[in-house]
């Protein structure tokens, strides 16, 4: 066949198109919905994963591994070993502390109270963080005024305090908080530096919460200053041990470590959990594969029925047009050549319906991820997915009636009324 | 000189042994390059499947046939419609035009499918629509001419590819004697200036205007004469 042949395929099948623009709509009702629901479906998960990895990275990164108490025991009655374990301690830290010292780069702790907070504009009853190590850059606080923590004061078990931007707010509204004095429960401590006010939120939209607000509220002592003074606890018993990898290679190895240490340290009893942020990450993307999964599902049964609908009106269209096909037979089309004009035809229309069902995906998930308040993402390869998967399912769908029309009979053909 | 047309005992039968139609029942035809031939019979004599079978459209069920030079009866489906591209020109009673294209692109359809490039197509089809006498006609669709016009289309069309014989099948049948007449005569034009018409009717009247009339009946050439 000569080139032109399939720009004169296109240019008819879209004349053919344009003619019967109703049927032709019904037609590709189905790729539009299914593209519109793949494409709306994978945007909507990629939007959510997106949004936590945003979280996680604005929470200090992902590569963490956290150390907790797991309660006592999930059903029945609690060993006797289990009972007599004094839960994480200040000993499991600094043993733990020796593990692969290269490859882990910061340590920290917290061991929290609730206790009364007073200064003399405020009298409340806040949490109080012990913390410990590298907590702060661990966290992402910076300081704003004054200074850190020093080890000296984490050694020393001194009586300062660290505040949270809305903590400094609350307890010294007039903003000199740096060198005042706050009272936790009855222990005076020293305010040595307010942090830097910590924002985030994910739609520009005005009136969505900050999502830090919950970190601006810190009230930060040393963790010695809550174990020794605060708490009078000997055993210096700790709420949580958090570590930093930045080799996530090195991730599962440390783990095995740790437990190994811990253990023995805990009557050969798992009373702790450990917590690997990296893990909870591939969990939730297992969890969004699934969803992707069931969208993809929810697009193929719309590109079924649509194709099936679609299979059923080119079978009636077809019934019009036998003379057509019994015409251009007559005058030397071969039944390669009808194939092919059929084919066109419901590619083009496939292709013309999976751009307009881009667009409603769009429409869709747009709608969706701002009722939800989650920023828009939406990538490439959903796309691709999308047009792709129409792409199949049209070309599937297309093959029988066309190939019925390129095996009538000229001769019945031409005779049909 | 080679004949165009030679069948050998064509026979065509429709159905299966207990109800089976014996349509043609031995056909031994030659048509000679540049006749003018009339092929006449009532309904029912077997002209129209003899038709079909010259035409390609359709296969004998035994017996031979060369077109050109080629034999046909052997041929696929798809080689039988290059041969029909190539070979054959139609004109039918009922004009078979295409509703939704233009007079020109009815007229260039052959030669698109032939493999002929756009523009020597374009060319060819408007020099075959001012042969026919209604280049003016070109940019129409065959939907706002008359009859007699698009009658004219449709022997353009038949002509594109330069085929070996022209089948006209009842081509007058469906316009006033008047134009009727004149479509005649441009096939005489065209059968002077070369073209071989096989000419399919049951008008008397109309065969008369052919040099050699063919008379079917019965599903077996009755007669073959020259007409005076």
């Amino acid at each position: 066949m000569s080139r032109g042949i399939l720009r004169e395929r296109i240019l008819e099948s879209w004349a053919e198109i344009r003619e019967n623009l109703g049927r032709a709509t019904l037609q590709s009702l189905g790729v539009m919905l299914g593209v519109a629901s793949v494409l709306g479906g994978f945007s909507i998960t990629d939007s959510f994963r997106q949004r936590s990895e945003q979280l996680y990275v604005k929470l200090g990164g992902l590569d963490k591994l956290t150390v907790q108490n797991s309660p006592v025991a999930s059903e029945g009655k609690p060993t006797a070993l289990r009972a007599a374990n004094l839960g994480l301690r200040q000993e499991d830290c600094d043993d733990t502390a020796r593990v692969n010292p290269e490859e882990v780069q910061g340590v920290s702790m917290v061991k929290g109270l609730r206790a009364r907070v007073r200064s003399a504009f405020a009298d409340q009853e806040r949490s109080v963080s012990g913390v410990g190590g590298d907590y702060l850059a661990m966290e992402g606080y910076e300081v704003a005024q004054g200074r850190a923590l020093s080890t000296q004061d984490l050694a020393a078990a001194a009586p300062v305090v660290l505040l949270g931007s809305q903590a400094a707010q609350t307890f010294f509204p007039s903003g000199n908080a740096v060198g005042s004095t706050l009272r936790v429960g009855d222990t005076p401590v020293q305010v040595v530096g307010v942090l830097h006010e910590r924002f985030f939120r994910f739609s520009k939209v005005e009136g969505r919460h900050n999502m830090f607000w919950r970190q601006n509220r810190l009230i930060a002592v040393p963790s010695s200053l809550v174990q020794r003074r605060l708490q009078g606890d000997v055993h210096a018993r700790l709420d949580r041990i958090t570590y930093r990898l930045p080799k996530i290679d090195a991730m599962p190895a440390f783990t095995q470590a740790l437990k190994g240490i811990l253990k023995p340290n805990h009557r050969l009893e798992e009373d702790f959990r450990l917590d690997d942020v990296q893990a909870r990450i591939r969990k939730r993307d297992n969890n969004g594969d699934a969803y992707n999964i069931i969208f993809m599902l929810s697009g193929v049964l719309a590109l079924l029925g649509g194709g099936l609908v679609n299979v059923n009106i080119q079978l009636a269209g077809l019934k019009e047009r036998v003379r057509e096909v019994g015409i251009k037979m007559a005058i030397g089309a071969p039944g390669s050549e009808i194939f092919k004009g059929f084919m066109t035809e419901a590619l083009l229309l496939t292709a013309l319906g999976g751009m307009v069902g881009l667009l409603i995906g769009i429409a869709f998930s747009w709608v969706i991820t701002y009722i939800l308040g989650v920023p828009l993402a939406m990538s490439l390869a959903s796309f691709l997915w999308a047009y792709f998967m129409a792409a199949v399912f049209g070309f599937l769908f297309a093959l029988y009636p066309a190939w019925k029309a390129s095996k009538l009979s000229p001769m019945e053909a031409l005779h049909y009324e | 000189m080679r004949p165009v047309i030679q069948t050998r005992a064509i026979t065509k039968t429709f159905g299966s042994n207990g109800t089976a139609v014996h349509a043609l029942r031995g056909i031994d035809l030659e048509v000679e390059p540049g006749e003018f031939l009339a092929l006449i019979g009532p309904s029912g004599s077997g002209k129209s499947t003899l038709m079909a079978i010259l035409g390609c459209l359709d296969r004998p069920t035994s017996g031979t046939y060369t077109l050109d030079g080629e034999e046909v009866q052997g041929l696929s489906g798809s080689e039988l419609a290059a041969i029909r591209n190539r070979k054959i020109g139609f004109v039918f009673q009922a004009y078979n035009l295409l509703p939704k294209a233009s007079v020109l692109r009815n007229v260039e359809l052959p030669l698109l499918y032939g493999g002929v490039g756009r523009k020597e197509r374009r060319e060819r089809a408007l020099h075959l629509l001012e042969q026919v006498g209604i280049p003016e006609k070109a940019f129409k669709l065959p939907g706002e001419l008359s009859g007699g016009q698009k009658q004219r289309v449709s022997i353009a069309r038949s002509l594109a590819a330069g085929p070996a014989i022209l089948l006209a099948d009842e081509p007058t049948g469906a316009l006033d004697s008047k134009t009727g007449a004149e479509i005649l005569e441009l096939f005489g034009h065209l059968n002077a200036a070369g073209n071989t018409v096989i000419l399919v009717t049951h008008d008397l009247g109309i065969a008369a205007q052919a040099r050699r009339r063919v008379e079917l009946s019965d599903g077996l050439v009755s007669l073959s004469e020259a007409t005076a």
